[in-house]
C-alpha cells in the first residue's frame, strides 16, 4: 500500500441517461491535502463525491482509496474514510449517543463512548448527547454530522455542503473545528460548498469543475489568476455565466429545431 | 478485532437501531400484536362456524386454519421486517450514510434479520396465545416436527422480502406497496388452510412450485396427528433454496443496477 496517496481516481466517467455528468475527472489526495472541489450546481461535484464514495459506479475509470480499489475493496476503503453532506438528515427515531455509538460500531469500534464525548466537545455539543436527532436545530444536526464523519479517524474526510444553511456562527464553529481535525490528526480533507471565501479558508488546493470537467487546477489563488479574477467567488460567477450561455445557445439552437 | 468480530459488531449495531425505530414508533407494534390477534379472530371464528356441520373436515377446519395462520404468521413476520428494515432507511433518508461505511449488504440483512427475528417471536406468541386463549387450540399438538416447517417458512419470508428489496432498490418508492402486497398474492397460492386440489386447476402447477405449499400441507398433516410427511418436508427446503438462489442473484443484480444509475440520489 502506497501510504502516500489517500485517494486516487483516474479517468472518471459517468453518463446519466446519455448525458456526460462527469467527464475523465482525476484526483488524487496525499495525506493532509486540503482540497475544495467547486463549480455551478449542476457542475458534476456530487456524482464525483458519490463515485469516491462507493455509492455510484462510475462508467469509466477507476479509484483507490488508501491502496483499496473500487468496487472490490469497498468495505475496507470506507473504512479510512469519513463523509458528511449538509442537505443530509440524521436518522429518525435516535438520540445523538445512540445514533453516534451505531456509527462508531459500523467503523468496528466496540467500545466508542469516550471517543463519541471527545467528539461531542471539540465541536462543542457535549449536550446535545442524549436529545434526539430530531429534535436539533440544521446546524446541531450538521454538527453531530461531522462528529460522525470523524469517530473513527479517518485518513480522508469528504464533506458535500457543510455549510449550507448556517448561520455565520455555527459555520464558524465548523471551519475552526475541521481545521483543527485537519491540524491535530493529519486529515484529508475534500470539501464541496458554494461559499468561495469558506473554501479559502479551509483549503489549500481547489479544482473547479464545469459540465463534468476539471476546467482549473491549483492553490486559490493560482486558479483565479488563471481566469483573471481577483478571488474564487469571480472565478465561480465567470463558469456559471458561460454555463448559462451555452445552455442559452441550446435553447435557441432547440427553438430554431422543427417540431 | 477479527473480521468475524467486527461483522457481528456491525449486525449487532444495525440490529440496535431498528429496535429503537420499533420502541419510539409504537404504531408500528401493530404488525406483531393488533394483527396477529386479528387474524386469529378472524380465522378461529371461521372455524369454528365451519365446525359447527359437524363433519369430519369441518371440525378439521378450525385447527386447520389455526394452526395455517400461525404458521403463516413466521412468513409474514420474517418477510415483513427484512423488507420494512430497508424501507425504514429509504424514508429516513439514511441509505446514504449507511452506504459510505464499512457496513457490507449482507450485514445489513443480517442486522434487519436479526431483529427481525425479535418480532417474529413477539407475533407468534400473540397468534399463539390468542389462538388458546380465545380457541383453546393448543400449539403443541403439532409437537416437535413443527421446527423444520417453521425453520422453512422463516427462510420463505426472508426469501420473498430479498426480492421486495431488489423492486424497491430498482423502482424506489413506487414498489413500497409490494412489502405487505406481495404476501396477499403468495397467501392463497400456498394452500395455507386447504391442500393444493382446493385450488383452480390452472393454478395448482404454480401452487406445486411454491415451497410454503409444501411446508403447510406437512403440517396439516401433523395437525391430523399423522407421522411427519418428510418428503413434504424435502421437497418445500429444496424449492426454498432454489428461490433463495434466484432471490439472491436478483436483489445483487439490483443492488448493481442501484449504483449504475446513481439511484441513491432519491434517498438524500
Amino acid at each position: 500500500m502506497d501510504d502516500t496517496v489517500v485517494l486516487r481516481a483516474e479517468g472518471l466517467v459517468k453518463r446519466f441517461r446519455g448525458v456526460e455528468a462527469v467527464s475523465d475527472v482525476s484526483l488524487t489526495m496525499r495525506p493532509g491535502d486540503t482540497t475544495g472541489l467547486l463549480g455551478p450546481n449542476g457542475a458534476g461535484k456530487t456524482t464525483t463525491l458519490l463515485m469516491l464514495l462507493g455509492a455510484i459506479t462510475p462508467d469509466a475509470g477507476s479509484i483507490e482509496v488508501c491502496g483499496h480499489r473500487l468496487p472490490q475493496g469497498r468495505s475496507r476503503a470506507m473504512e479510512h474514510i469519513g463523509f458528511a453532506a449538509g442537505y443530509l438528515p440524521l436518522p429518525e427515531r435516535m438520540r445523538v449517543n445512540e445514533l453516534l455509538t451505531m456509527f462508531a460500531q459500523l467503523y468496528g469500534i466496540a467500545k466508542p463512548k469516550p471517543l463519541i464525548d471527545a467528539g461531542l466537545e471539540r465541536f462543542r455539543i457535549g449536550h446535545l448527547a442524549t436529545r434526539h436527532c430530531t429534535e436539533l436545530s440544521s446546524g446541531q444536526r450538521t454538527l453531530v454530522g461531522i462528529v460522525k464523519a470523524v469517530l473513527h479517524r479517518p485518513r480522508l474526510l469528504v464533506l458535500d455542503e457543510p455549510t449550507a444553511s448556517l448561520d455565520p456562527d455555527v459555520a464558524l464553529r465548523v471551519r475552526t473545528g475541521l481545521q483543527e481535525l485537519c491540524r491535530d490528526d493529519g486529515i484529508s480533507l475534500l470539501v464541496t460548498s458554494h461559499d468561495m471565501l469558506e473554501v479559502e479558508r479551509l483549503c489549500r488546493r481547489v479544482v473547479f469543475v464545469s459540465q463534468g470537467r476539471i476546467v482549473a487546477d491549483g492553490t486559490p489563488a493560482e486558479v483565479a489568476a488563471r481566469f483573471g479574477r481577483g478571488d474564487l467567488e469571480g472565478v465561480f460567477l465567470h463558469l456559471a455565466g458561460e454555463r448559462h450561455q451555452v445552455h442559452e445557445v441550446l435553447g435557441a439552437e432547440q427553438t430554431d429545431r422543427p417540431a | 478485532m477479527s473480521d468475524v468480530a467486527t461483522s457481528w459488531l456491525r449486525i449487532r449495531a444495525i440490529a440496535r437501531r431498528h429496535y429503537y425505530v420499533l420502541l419510539r414508533s409504537p404504531h408500528r407494534l401493530f404488525d406483531v400484536t393488533i394483527w396477529p390477534l386479528v387474524d386469529v379472530l378472524l380465522f378461529g371464528s371461521l372455524g369454528v362456524f365451519v365446525a359447527q356441520g359437524h363433519t369430519t373436515t369441518g371440525r378439521a377446519a378450525a385447527a386447520y386454519l389455526l394452526s395455517g395462520i400461525l404458521l403463516w404468521h413466521v412468513v409474514y413476520q420474517s418477510q415483513i421486517g427484512l423488507a420494512t428494515g430497508l424501507l425504514e432507511e429509504t424514508w429516513s433518508r439514511n441509505l446514504l450514510n449507511l452506504m459510505v461505511t464499512p457496513l457490507r449488504e449482507i450485514e445489513y440483512a443480517a442486522g434487519v434479520a436479526l431483529f427481525g427475528m425479535v418480532k417474529l417471536a413477539m407475533g407468534v406468541a400473540v397468534v399463539t396465545l390468542a389462538a388458546f386463549g380465545f380457541f383453546a387450540f393448543d400449539a403443541g399438538r403439532m409437537g416437535w416436527g413443527v421446527i423444520p416447517i417453521a425453520a422453512i417458512l422463516l427462510a420463505v419470508g426472508w426469501v420473498i422480502a430479498l426480492f421486495v428489496i431488489g423492486l424497491v432498490l430498482r423502482f424506489g418508492s413506487g414498489a413500497e406497496a409490494l412489502a405487505w402486497g406481495i404476501l396477499f398474492v403468495v397467501m392463497p397460492l400456498s394452500g395455507v388452510f386447504y391442500p393444493v386440489k382446493a385450488l383452480p386447476r390452472i393454478l395448482r402447477p404454480l401452487a406445486q412450485s411454491l415451497p410454503t405449499t409444501h411446508a403447510f400441507a406437512a403440517a396439516r398433516a401433523l395437525v391430523d396427528g399423522k407421522a411427519m410427511p418428510w418428503d413434504q418436508v424435502g421437497l418445500a427446503a429444496v424449492t426454498a433454496v432454489a428461490l433463495g438462489v434466484v432471490a439472491i442473484a436478483f436483489v445483487t443484480h439490483m443492488l448493481a443496477v442501484f449504483r449504475q444509475r446513481g439511484y441513491v440520489t432519491r434517498y438524500s
